[in-house]
């Protein structure tokens, strides 16, 4: 990886008595699209704040560039930031908004206008330079911001959900531009989301932030295949996995496991990952690795009863109790069942995630 | 189809709620062109049968008065400077020796400086108390602390402080703008920090991050951004220093005086209370105020954050 542009060591930010972040370590190498992901109150914005100069740290240090700037003014920072609500100057026109940073650094007036002009060519948002932001629409005003923010070079940009309250299609459309206009320019963006297919679709980087803390710094892949906690793999992926408390038990060389009435033999690959002492665990299975099988079929599968039907036209979520135990599984198309329905369920083993139960650390 | 807001009865409460919001302002401007025969009569005079500016006159330019007494009494009116006020001229020839001027003058130097101190300290107040959280929560409300007493209260220790002993700034010009600037500081940080409040923290550090400095954020992001609300409290803060009485009276001698003070020393044993004069005084005194008001009205309104933030 090329030099870290950003370096967070072991920040933490008490609120009063409410710790908002602890011990965050995060390295942004220069020209990555690292994505900050967690719910809503995990931190992110907090993180970028601390990161901007607009919020102190209790505790750890800020390091931009190898260099200390964990008290630095956030004029002194060179970092472009695009806050959630956009905080666009009311009373300017929109090429004033764009405009800003270069006026600041008192970039001459024929420059200035030449590289507005060429940002709002950029943009697509030529059109509406002379007005001001309370005629423009959610996307004008998101470019606006985002213009404003590009139209310098700053070591990095940060970007607090900017594109959180727009429609949906909107939303894929500036995502899809966003992530050609970082990997055009090879600028450094750390990018905050809530939403996990916004952060797989964008990132190389993934880190994610649940309750203040760093839980998993990973390619986005990874993160989905291979959650470091339960907590991680509860908050990617839709519908949601399936996590159900299982027993585990070993006979000679043969590992069982049994969840709710059910008994399974674990495969025997799956059971070296295992430590040996564990016995109470909890498996994570995702919807898309349990299977509808016919009931003649040659794979080993599991009699269920349909028990909840959300049919969402691509596919189908349906909720299946097999063995005293509810399972979320998704089907593709529209699918016809009515609750009570009989159904043969086949498992994939090999895609199980075991969790302890008391620490909701994995165990595989 | 007639609005509905505007049934005969709504119209009726209206016109009470005016007419009872009125009737003391037209009075003052009636009285002010009186005779003095008719300041106090019954029934009372509603307008005057001979309106007169002779009221104007004593508190602006008595020495036109003083000549027409001195001169022949050709006019035969009921002013001042009238024949049938020579009974009681000796008392009301102290009066027209002495105009409002030295009041006018000390009441637009004292709440002009007093109010540019007060916002300018308020509004540093505002926003260190909303944007950095300053004093915690304990500050801003100890800030209140001087208005929970009744004024006379506070009067006190002030006349104590500016007397010879301590700061000795009694009867001066700074002194009264120190005292009205303390006791207004409170209204202004609070109703400017309401303003900052209701702005978005973000704009300013959007500006921040552009690459100003805080006190420039501030200077060039916040405080145009609520200017028409600095404008309502510097109209505001205005006011209550431009009628302040209290404070005029007891910090004061004969040196520093303002409208108010003056106005009650239109008076005297003799002549009992010069209503006239008193309301034309008042006519004056509240001239400056219609005008600014009038000026700045377009400047009183909200939403001007209208767009700039995602809702």
């Amino acid at each position: 990886m090329s030099e870290p542009v950003l370096e967070l060591r072991s920040i933490s930010k008490n609120f009063g008595s409410n710790q908002a972040l602890r011990d965050v370590d995060l390295v942004v190498p220069h020209g990555s699209l690292i994505v900050l992901l967690g719910p809503a109150g995990a931190g992110k914005t907090t993180t970028l704040r601390i990161i901007a100069g607009l919020e102190a740290p209790s505790s750890g240090e800020v390091f931009i560039e190898r260099m200390d700037f964990t008290k630095h003014q956030p004029n002194q920072r060179d970092i472009a930031m695009i806050f959630d609500n956009l905080a666009l100057y009311p009373n300017k026109s929109g090429y004033e908004n764009i405009a800003s940073p270069l006026r600041i650094s008192r970039t001459p007036k024929d420059e200035i206008n030449r590289r507005v002009m060429e940002m709002a060519e950029l943009m697509k948002i030529s059109h509406i330079l002379e007005r001001t932001p309370a005629t423009f629409s959610g996307g004008e005003r998101q470019r606006v911001a985002l213009g404003r923010a590009m139209i310098r070079e700053p070591r990095f940009y940060l970007l607090d959900e900017p594109l959180s309250s727009l429609d949906f299609m909107l939303r894929i459309d500036l995502r899809t531009e966003l992530k050609r206009l970082q990997q055009e320019s090879g600028r450094t963006f750390l990018f905050a989301t809530p939403d996990y297919t916004e952060a797989l679709a964008l990132a190389d980087t993934v880190c994610v932030l649940i309750e203040g803390q760093v839980r998993q710094i990973a390619k986005a892949q990874e993160l989905y295949d291979e959650p470091i906690d339960r907590d991680v793999a509860r908050f990617v992926g839709n519908p949601p996995i399936n996590i159900v408390p299982a027993r585990l038990t070993r006979d000679n060389g043969t590992a069982n496991l049994a969840i709710g009435s059910m008994n399974l033999v674990l495969p025997a690959e799956m059971e070296h990952g295992l430590p040996s002492s564990v016995s109470d665990v909890e498996i994570g299975v995702r919807p898309e690795h349990v299977r509808m099988v016919g009931a003649d079929s040659a794979e080993s599968h599991l009699t269920g009863t349909v028990n909840d039907l959300e049919p969402l036209g691509m596919h189908t979520t349906v909720g299946v109790n097999l063995g005293g135990v509810n399972l979320f599984f998704t089907v593709p198309g529209v699918q016809e069942f009515s609750d009570g329905d009989s159904v043969e369920m086949h498992l994939d083993m090999e895609s199980i995630l075991f969790f302890d139960p008391a620490t909701g650390r994995r165990l595989s | 189809m007639p609005d509905a807001k505007f049934t005969p009865f709504n119209m009726l409460a209206l016109l009470a709620g005016l007419i009872f919001a009125i009737f003391p302002i037209f009075w003052m401007v009636s009285t002010s062109f009186k005779l003095r025969s008719e300041w106090v009569t019954s029934p009372p005079t509603w307008v005057s049968s001979a309106p007169t500016v002779d009221n104007y006159l004593t508190i602006l330019a008595p020495q036109i008065l003083l000549d027409r007494r001195g001169g022949t009494q050709q006019h035969g009116d009921e002013g001042f400077g009238g024949g049938k006020d020579d009974a009681a001229g000796g008392a009301i020839a102290d009066f027209l020796n002495r105009s409002a001027w030295p009041g006018i003058k000390g009441s637009v130097i004292i709440s002009i400086s007093a109010t540019i101190l007060s916002i300018v300290v308020g509004l540093m107040a505002a926003i260190s108390i909303s944007r950095y959280r300053f004093g915690g929560n304990f500050t801003p409300f100890f800030i209140l602390a001087g208005r929970m007493f009744p004024p006379i209260a506070i009067a006190i220790p002030f006349v104590i402080m500016f007397g010879p002993g301590i700061f000795d700034i009694t009867d001066t010009y700074f002194g009264l703008i120190v005292a009205y600037a303390a006791v207004t500081v409170p209204f202004s940080t609070w109703m400017l920090k309401s303003f900052v409040d209701e702005l978005p923290q973000e704009i300013e550090e959007a500006a921040m991050m552009d690459g100003y400095s805080r006190w420039r954020a501030h200077a060039t992001v916040t405080v145009p951004l609520i200017k028409g609300g600095i404008i309502a409290t510097t109209l505001f803060i205005f006011i209550l220093n431009w009628s302040e009485f209290l404070f005029a009276l007891v910090l004061t001698y004969t040196n520093v005086q303002t409208i108010p003070v003056t106005l009650n020393k239109y008076f005297s044993a003799t002549e009992g209370t010069l209503y006239g004069v008193q309301a034309a005084l008042a006519m004056v005194s509240i001239i400056p105020l219609i005008i600014v008001g009038f000026f700045i009205q377009k400047h009183l309104v909200r939403g001007l954050t209208l767009g700039a933030i995602k809702r």
